[in-house]
């Protein structure tokens, strides 16, 4: 039987979703932008000057988001 | 003179245990079903109608096959099945479809009840398309009855057969006359010890009433059979298997596009609907028997099906993690064997919850732009020869922080349906949670999709990195404006 979303389905067949980073590199991918998080706040947290902030912070804090989001993964909280 | 009292009960107990085979709450009556305010047009004539009851389940499964005749003058669409009120709350997976064009799909079918006051309740079937005058249509209605069947006796020993007594109408239930028809019952084996005998005379063909042919029987055929009427029959068999019954599943499908999964947890309160234990539970007796493996009533391991690709499962009870499970991963077919802490006998309860992970590439696909497709089982669980029948089943798809536009489509009946938010780990706004409720399923729906489909723009996508990414600013500020505080004691220095 074949209902309209059915068909749609099938029209898609050729573009199954794959995230960005696979399962199997979760981990590696988390650990290195923490570590590249926690080295960069720790480089800021030594030299605390206003310039440091957005040179430092910025790029600190988003490798800390997504290091975190791809931890959280990695150790099977899918979230 | 005082032994005439004790000699008449003593007779009267003899009497009422050798009645005990087949318990009637109830007198078998001959009645009209068709009671009530309404009754439905009699535009329709049942030319030649067929009916299989499988009893090889622990639930019976009902299959109608009835040529239906429109003997009005106005082409005619709406066709009629009436069950008694005690008795349709129990009807699970119906489905009509046309026996000779099965292509066209399942009818669209709906529970109608017209008078609060009857004890009457009908399935209506729309035919798809209106039949014309004189014309006839073959179609096939499918059911099944869940706890409909009851063991007889209730309480057996741990190593005793089970029985099962169940009562239905020799003459199937119709709104409309019926020219025609005969009842086939299938039982799981020949051990039948007591069945109701119909009289000859109602018998189109005057044969004895049931004709029995290994474990099949057949009651009729019966000719011009008038609408509503009811001939109440009982058939007693040996069943020795559990009744696995399941009150409620609650089933939780996540999707994470971040983590390319789909988690899915399942949630049973299981119950034994046989035959109870006549006295307590012999841990000796039901070790020594498992060397040998008879058939028993007690439930003693859950086989699940997965789908090839399923990872890291768990099986946990009220107590915690239960060890008596094993995970068989395969190329086809993944299987979890469940061993329950204790055989589940009947009338016993156990509740349990059940969990994997799953590769998200097999089940969801992107549409176009923003727009992803998702197909899922509708039902997995338990597959075992004496089949699940299920009270409720309470499937909640939880998708993605931020996604919009949720549709879905299943073939599955489903009594309730709503998108509201989940809120759990890392949420800001909360999850977009799809929830479907069905009652009395069983297991034949194991195979059923669920085919959702929403929108779920790249921004929503990036919601969950970014407010980390904001909070862990934000502290780095906090720590700069705090680093940057003079707490030095005495006269500054440049002063």
């Amino acid at each position: 039987m074949s209902t309209p979303l059915l068909d749609v389905w099938e029209a898609a067949s050729a573009s199954p979703y794959n995230p960005t980073i696979g399962k199997g590199s979760q981990f590696t991918v988390g650990a290195i932008l923490l570590l590249t998080a926690l080295l960069l706040g720790g480089v800021f947290s030594l030299n605390l000057k206003l310039v440091n902030v957005p040179l430092l912070g910025v790029p600190a804090s988003l490798a800390f988001g997504f290091g975190a989001v791809y931890m959280i993964c990695a150790v099977g909280v899918y979230v | 003179m005082r032994s005439f009292p004790l000699l008449s009960s003593c007779v009267a107990a003899l009497s009422s245990f050798a009645s005990a085979e087949l318990n009637h709450s109830q007198p078998l009556l001959s009645k009209q079903v068709l009671s009530g305010t309404f009754t439905p047009p009699q535009v329709f004539k049942n030319a030649n109608l067929v009916r299989t009851t499988n009893l090889d389940k622990s639930y019976p499964r009902e299959t109608i096959n009835v040529i239906i005749e429109n003997v009005d003058s106005k082409p005619q669409s709406e066709y009629y099945l009436p069950f008694e009120s005690s008795l349709i709350s129990n009807v699970g997976g119906f489905e009509a479809k046309d026996k000779k064009a099965p292509e066209l799909g399942n009818f669209k079918v709906e529970v109608v009840e017209f008078d609060t006051e009857s004890t009457t309740g009908f399935y209506l079937i729309h035919l798809p398309s209106p039949l014309a005058p004189k014309a006839q249509r073959t179609i096939s209605i499918t059911y099944s009855l869940l706890k409909s069947l009851s063991p007889v006796p209730a309480q057996i020993s741990q190593a005793d057969k089970q029985y099962l007594q169940y009562t239905f109408s020799a003459y199937t239930p119709s709104a409309y006359v019926t020219a025609n028809q005969k009842t086939k019952l299938k039982f799981p084996n020949v051990d039948v010890p007591d069945y109701t005998t119909l009289p000859s005379e109602l018998n189109a063909e005057k044969k004895t009433d049931p004709q029995r042919q290994g474990s099949t029987f057949t009651y009729g055929p019966y000719a011009d059979i008038p609408a509503g009427a009811s001939q109440p029959v009982t058939v007693r068999y040996e069943s020795t298997k559990p009744v696995t019954h399941a009150t409620l599943l609650e089933r939780d499908i996540e999707i994470s596009h971040w983590g390319g999964n789909l988690a899915t947890e399942e949630r049973y309160w299981l119950t034994n609907l046989g035959a109870s234990l006549k006295t307590h539970f012999s841990r000796v007796e039901w070790q020594k028997s498992q060397y040998m493996n008879p058939p028993t009533t007690a439930l003693k391991q859950i086989n699940i099906p997965l789908a090839p690709g399923v990872l890291s499962p768990y099986f946990v009870d009220d107590i915690g993690n239960v060890s008596t499970s094993r995970f068989r991963p395969g190329a086809r077919e993944s299987t979890l064997e469940l061993k329950p802490r204790y055989p589940i006998f009947g009338a016993w309860n156990y509740n349990f919850k059940i969990g994997w992970d799953a590769p998200l590439s097999t089940y969801l696909r992107k549409i176009s732009g923003d727009s992803y497709i998702l197909k899922v089982p509708f039902l997995e669980g338990p597959r075992m020869p004496e089949g699940v029948q299920y009270s409720r089943v309470n499937l909640r798809v939880i998708l993605p922080e931020g996604a919009t536009n949720v549709k879905f489509s299943t073939t599955v009946p489903l009594i309730d349906q709503s998108t509201t938010l989940h809120r759990t780990f890392m949420d800001t706004i909360g999850r977009t949670s799809l929830t479907l409720s069905a009652i009395n399923l069983i297991d034949d729906f194991r195979d059923r999709d669920l085919i959702v489909t929403y929108d779920y723009p790249w921004t929503a996508g990036f919601r969950k990195p970014m407010v980390i990414t904001l909070g862990m600013f934000a502290l780095l500020a906090v720590v700069y404006v705090v680093g940057s505080v003079d707490t030095s004691i005495g006269k500054k220095k440049n002063a």
